[in-house]
């Protein structure tokens, strides 16, 4: 695992920039506990302000330091694509593997279900869910929400794996050998697919926080809880653009597009490098088959 | 005293002690439904033979023959659409039924491993490719041998200096193996509790001559060591001289002779096997080999009566209509031919 590490930050660029790009972004979500300020207060400092050596992202409209005010907001957007991508993983982990290998009725009814959730058009149903749960839709609902939306696409994928792995020899010793179900998918199939899942989860993240972003825009959800998109709103709400103050949607939106560029760059580097083709390569170098 | 074991299978009287493993006209069929058009492949049809105590049995025939099919229902191994149609698949070591296919899940539970175990077709990717092979051995094995602890790992490194191979390699990964080692680490697997009855299923075939006749030593030994039976299933004869002491050659999901080694080498009966043997390389003798003309027949429509009638240079008008049983032919030698004078009275 280690050395994995070592060797994609050693010979691969883009996943060096992608990891220095969300290390940058979590560094600032770490300063926020260290913020002087509280996240919910407003005009607590003078408003309006462009960026200066007191404030280095300048101040909104609604009082706050643009600076610190963000290192909450990305705070959140963070664990929250962190939260839906854990979740919907164990999800299509789950239901992946055991479709896969248990294949007949299990897997007809475990991919409908699967099929369902492609085709549903996830946009109108979240802002559904807002305007059903209205001030009951809080940021950890609307995280399970996706989580339970965000799963299908990854399932499949893990299943077309696990029904390959079905067929090989080693499958079928171990069902020889007397192993359950249970203990052939978490031990032998588990790790087998988890390279992928890792990849995946980066993804998934990416897709949750741009549409987490993109419903917080619209106001779709909890307002007060400070996010990138919530920020963009507030921003939104008080004409930002036109009042001149570009730096309180300029910064979130450049954190927000560093975030994306790194996940991305990351997924692409580690899906390269899990590539079978390309570790077979890289079997044959090393010298050791 | 082995002529007569042999007469007591045809008159399907009680097995005896020796016996470890029973064949009783065993069929198996891969059977199939789609859209109406039910499809049925008689893979197995009517196999009949046992396997005694500390010995080892070659199964030969030529792909599509039903070798693999036939050790899969003798192993209880079948995955739908095959499924047993009749017949019976006794041990010895399985109390309370007659046939391995009666036998409940716990029953199987108790006697897979411990018992029987299998070196499965393609053994060098019975290896989980990502997980060390110490973690293959405790996943297949320490259920079967009281649990993981320092007594498993010291029986695990004792086996493996059986098959010569250092503690080392429970340490790597398959792929840091090369082709013998990985397939001498999947036979350690398969041998590690003792079995009393192992089937191999073209154990060898991936590998070179040279480390071919390797792996086949260590497996002879081993099986000699611990007295166990062990059915040896490949297409290779020479593997089948060098290793058996009975070899039953099979035909079209049928069995059409069987002897000790030698005497089926020497003085082969059925037609088939004649050719079979004829069509060897032999040092010194540079005549070419005659082939037979046609194809194994399609096991979905076999033809009728003997299924080698289409291509065998003996047939008459009885081979078109009636199958030929197995008799006995001499001492520990059964065919199943009319026109060597077997065949039995009706089919």
């Amino acid at each position: 695992m280690l050395t994995t590490l070592r060797d994609l930050l050693r010979y691969n660029a883009g996943f060096r920039i992608g990891a220095i790009l969300v290390g940058l972004v979590a560094t600032m979500a770490g300063l926020s506990f260290v913020s002087p300020y509280s996240p919910i207060d407003t005009f607590v400092v003078a408003p309006d302000m462009p960026p200066s050596p007191a404030h280095p992202f300048g101040t909104t409209s609604r009082g706050q330091d643009v600076f610190w005010h963000l290192t909450f907001a990305i705070r959140n957007t963070l664990a929250f694509g962190i939260i839906v991508a854990l979740l919907s993983r164990v999800l299509s982990l789950m239901i992946g593997l055991v479709a896969g290998y248990k294949g007949g009725w299990v897997d007809r009814v475990l991919m409908s279900i699967n099929d369902t959730f492609i085709v549903i058009p996830l946009f109108p149903i979240l802002v559904l869910f807002y305007f059903v749960m209205r001030d009951r839709m809080s940021w950890t609902a609307l995280a399970l929400i996706m989580a339970l939306l965000g799963w299908a696409y990854d399932a499949r994928l893990i299943r077309s794996l696990a029904m390959s792995l079905k067929t090989r020899e080693f499958t079928h010793t171990a069902v020889f050998s007397g192993m359950s179900t249970r203990e052939i998918v978490v031990r032998e199939h588990l790790p087998y697919v988890m390279p992928i899942v890792f990849s995946t989860t980066m993804n998934n993240m990416n897709w949750s926080i741009g549409l987490e972003v993109t419903l917080s825009v619209l106001g779709f959800t909890d307002i007060n809880s400070p996010t990138i998109g919530g920020m963009i709103y507030w921003a939104n709400q008080h004409t930002a653009m036109v009042a001149g103050v570009w730096w309180w949607i300029a910064f979130p939106v450049i954190l927000i597009i560093m975030l994306f560029i790194g996940l991305f760059l990351l997924a692409v580097s580690m899906n390269e490098h899990i590539d079978p083709r390309s570790r077979l390569q890289r079997m044959g170098a090393g010298g050791g088959a | 005293m082995t002529g007569a074991a042999a007469l007591a299978i045809d008159a399907g009287q009680a097995a005896p002690a020796k016996a470890v493993l029973r064949v009783e006209g065993l069929k198996a069929y891969y059977r199939t439904r789609h859209f109406g058009v039910n499809r049925e492949v008689r893979a197995v049809d009517g196999v009949t033979f046992e396997v005694r105590a500390n010995e080892i049995y070659g199964l030969a025939g030529e792909s599509s023959a039903g070798k693999s099919t036939l050790i899969k229902t003798i192993a209880a191994a079948m995955r739908p659409p095959l499924e047993v149609v009749g017949g019976s698949v006794g041990f010895s070591f399985l109390t309370g039924g007659t046939s391995i296919h009666q036998a409940t899940s716990a029953q199987l539970l108790a006697i897979r491993w411990r018992n029987l175990s299998y070196i499965m077709q393609g053994s060098m990717s019975v290896l989980n490719p990502v997980r060390r092979v110490r973690r293959s051995f405790e996943d297949f094995a320490a259920r079967h041998m009281g649990g993981r602890g320092a007594a498993f790992e010291a029986g695990v490194v004792g086996h493996l200096a059986r098959v010569r191979l250092d503690a080392s390699v429970l340490d790597a990964y398959p792929h840091e193996l090369s082709g013998g080692m990985r397939q001498r680490v999947a036979i350690a697997l398969a041998t590690i509790c003792r079995p009393d009855f192992v089937i191999a299923d073209e154990p060898t075939t991936a590998l070179d001559v040279v480390v071919q006749k390797d792996v086949l030593g260590m497996i002879r030994d081993i099986q000699r060591e611990m007295g166990s039976s062990l059915l040896l299933v490949t297409h290779d004869l020479g593997v089948h001289a060098y290793m058996t002491d009975r070899l039953a050659i099979m035909y079209g999901g049928m069995l059409v002779e069987e002897a000790r080694t030698a005497d089926l080498f020497l003085a082969p009966q059925h037609p088939y096997t004649r050719h079979l043997i004829a069509s060897l390389p032999r040092i010194g003798d540079d005549a070419p080999r005659v082939g037979l003309a046609g194809s194994p027949p399609n096991l979905a429509a076999p033809p009728p009566g003997c299924r080698f009638h289409p291509r065998c240079p003996l047939a008459g008008d009885r081979c078109r209509r009636e199958t030929p049983a197995m008799t006995v032919h001499a001492p520990d030698h059964r065919v199943a031919c009319f026109a060597v004078g077997g065949g039995g009275g009706t089919a």
